[in-house]
């Protein structure tokens, strides 16, 4: 029978945030959202940079390459999700699933190539502004994928 | 997970974190991110090997890690922090933060000692829930055969309202009013008292 041992261990945490003074959460809600303002251009220009590398990597099929994919693609994901890209953020975790199907089944690599050009088309500058462009790459990628993946 | 009340304070100007992800944007926002809610320092890291000098070096008061960094090298280090035999940050809360996941990964954080895990895109709405509900987490520390963590058992509190549960022991219909009266205290004063038998 295994032994248990059970034990509170102090969390200092917890002491710390009811100390007096500090913030109200509606305050440190505000500045959290401006200190993510502050670094919003950087962050867009490296997921710009990280749908290159995707276009690379996606031109040439090997098992290297899906690694690779899906490393940059869940990036992707969180970095464009973090600054409200909700519809590029939604792409690149509907590649990850892809990669992830494509070790236990066979995905034809344009449905890969047709996500990374829907995410390079929602960066162009005539559709990240425009919500109903966006929609539209977004709801023709999942038609595109859907008839893809079945033929 | 309750919402935040927006008008109770928090104060984390003497905390210590470490952040780890393997994206140095990542980790930047996450860092953003707790600058905002006033933490004294934060500690960035972007490689499994950073972070466990700096966990051998100074003691934190949270780890939020990316378990995925590095293939999965997230959960060899909460793991060899629950085990480093009582050193300054084996206890120290942890939450996980996760990209693309599948349930595996949530079994698998929640059996290397994890106490919370969340999914990316991060927002400061979630973190600082997060951070709340780890501070003020109930549960002991178990020790147990490779498990060192926080109890894995959540208190059980019956089945949800207007639901029927999905345990043997739920109760299908409500308890109804007795249909005796009460024990009087003497009578429970009886049961209760030691009695001498003769045998």
């Amino acid at each position: 029978m295994s032994v248990v041992r059970k034990f509170m261990p102090e969390v200092r945490l917890k002491s710390l945030l009811g100390e007096p003074g500090g913030l109200t959460a509606q305050a440190a809600l505000g500045r959290a959202a401006d200190n993510l303002e502050s670094i919003r251009e950087t962050c867009l220009a490296a997921i710009d940079a990280k749908i290159e590398l995707l276009t690379h990597a996606a031109s040439v099929q090997s098992a290297e390459n899906m690694k690779r994919i899906y490393r940059i693609s869940n990036e992707v994901f969180a970095e464009a999700g973090a600054f409200e890209l909700d519809e590029l953020s939604a792409i690149a975790h509907s590649l990850c699933s892809l990669v992830v199907a494509a070790e236990h089944a066979k995905v034809p690599h344009a449905a890969i190539a047709v996500h990374v050009d829907a995410m390079r088309a929602l960066r162009h500058a005539q559709v990240a502004p425009n919500k109903a462009a966006r929609g539209a790459v977004l709801a023709g990628l999942r038609g595109l994928t859907a008839r893809i993946t079945k033929g | 997970m309750s919402a935040i009340d927006p008008n109770a304070r928090i104060n984390l100007s003497k905390a210590h974190v470490l952040l780890v992800d393997g994206s140095q944007h990542s980790v930047d926002v996450l860092a953003q991110i707790m600058k905002g809610f006033g933490v004294a320092e934060v500690q960035r890291c972007t490689s499994v090997d950073e972070a466990e000098r700096c966990v051998r070096t100074k003691v934190y008061d949270l780890i939020v890690i990316d378990p995925n960094i590095s293939d999965s090298a997230g959960y060899g280090f909460l793991n060899g922090l629950r085990h480093s035999g009582g050193a300054a940050n084996a206890y120290t809360p942890v939450i996980l933060v996760s990209g693309h996941a599948c349930a595996s990964d949530v079994s698998r954080a929640r059996d290397t000692g994890a106490n919370f895990f969340v999914t990316k895109p991060i927002t400061p709405n979630v973190l600082l829930q997060r951070i709340l509900w780890v501070a003020r987490d109930k549960r002991p520390f178990v020790e147990v055969g490779n498990y060192v963590g926080p109890d894995r058992r959540f208190k059980f509190e019956g089945p949800p309202d207007g639901s029927d549960g999905r345990r043997e022991s739920d109760l299908k219909s409500p308890l109804g009013n007795a249909d005796e009266p009460n024990m009087s205290q003497s009578e429970i004063d009886t049961l209760m008292k030691p009695q001498r038998v003769a045998i």
